[in-house]
């Protein structure tokens, strides 16, 4: 049992598209629930839209963070002389990025959506709302910074 | 009731210079500035380093996104203002009929 397996790749090539993928759905949910709010809120007070759009410019964000650790993942990913440790490192990598951006994207959503209606009738929901969004944005971060400390582990491993 | 419609037509164009614009070019940003940042620093500034050059792509998109915030700020401000102004305006000149 080589710790070089040729099947290795597969894990580490699994672990960039969980991270484009999972982020992906995470920011489409955050923009998509936002967006709906942005629409009613458009058809009453259309001058509210540019500072209403923040919860959308967030979950472009989250989508950002995972795009950056595809490209960084597959950095490091190779097809020779790749441990089967650094496969299952980068695998966990992605998802812990991937998954976490499901849960940003999904707080922002969700918060935007409810946030952006309310900011109709009283305008000192703003701050709030921005409070709000940057704590749900803070939890894509987080699996950011664990997918960064996870590559640099994989960096370490030899055939 | 027509004077009342007039101020909201008012609102609406002074909200719509540029916005556009400016729009657009956030998404762009958004889009290209940190991917772009993080081959450039990865090649030349951290030396090979991609959890550095990482660590900068993230810090530029946050930095795009506080832009976004108090460009809208700003904007929302100065457009506050000009309508104001412009009801001023227009509720002067409906005391002078």
């Amino acid at each position: 049992m080589s710790t070089c397996p040729p099947y290795a790749p597969f894990f580490g090539f699994a672990g960039v598209a969980s991270s484009m993928i999972f982020s992906t759905v995470g920011a489409a949910y955050g923009t998509s629930k936002a967006g709906i709010g942005i629409a009613g809120l458009g058809s009453f007070k259309p001058e509210l839209i540019m500072r209403s759009l923040i919860p959308v410019v967030m979950s472009g964000i989250i989508a950002v963070y995972g795009l950056v650790v595809s490209v960084l993942i597959s950095g490091g990913v190779k097809a020779n002389d790749y441990t089967l440790a650094a496969g299952f490192i980068h695998l966990g990598a992605g998802l812990a990025c991937g998954m976490t951006g499901v849960s940003a994207g999904y707080a922002i959503g969700l918060v935007g959506d409810s946030c952006v209606r309310a900011f109709v009738h009283e305008s000192r929901v703003f701050v709030t709302m921005v409070l709000v969004l940057i704590f749900a944005e803070v939890l894509g971060l987080y699996g950011l910074i664990v997918a960064l400390i996870m590559n640099t582990k994989a960096l370490e491993t030899k055939c | 009731m027509s004077d009342q419609a007039a101020v909201g037509k008012v609102t609406s164009q002074t909200a719509q210079k540029g916005v556009l614009a400016k729009l657009i070019i956030f998404s762009l940003s958004l889009g290209i500035v940190p991917i772009a940042l993080y081959f450039v620093t990865e090649k030349y500034v951290w030396d090979g380093n991609s959890s550095y050059a990482a660590i900068t792509a993230v810090f530029a998109a946050n930095v795009v996104l506080f832009a976004y915030i108090i460009v809208s700020l700003l904007d929302d401000r100065e457009m506050m203002q000009s309508a104001e102004e412009k009801k001023l305006q227009f509720s002067n000149r409906r005391k002078v009929e």
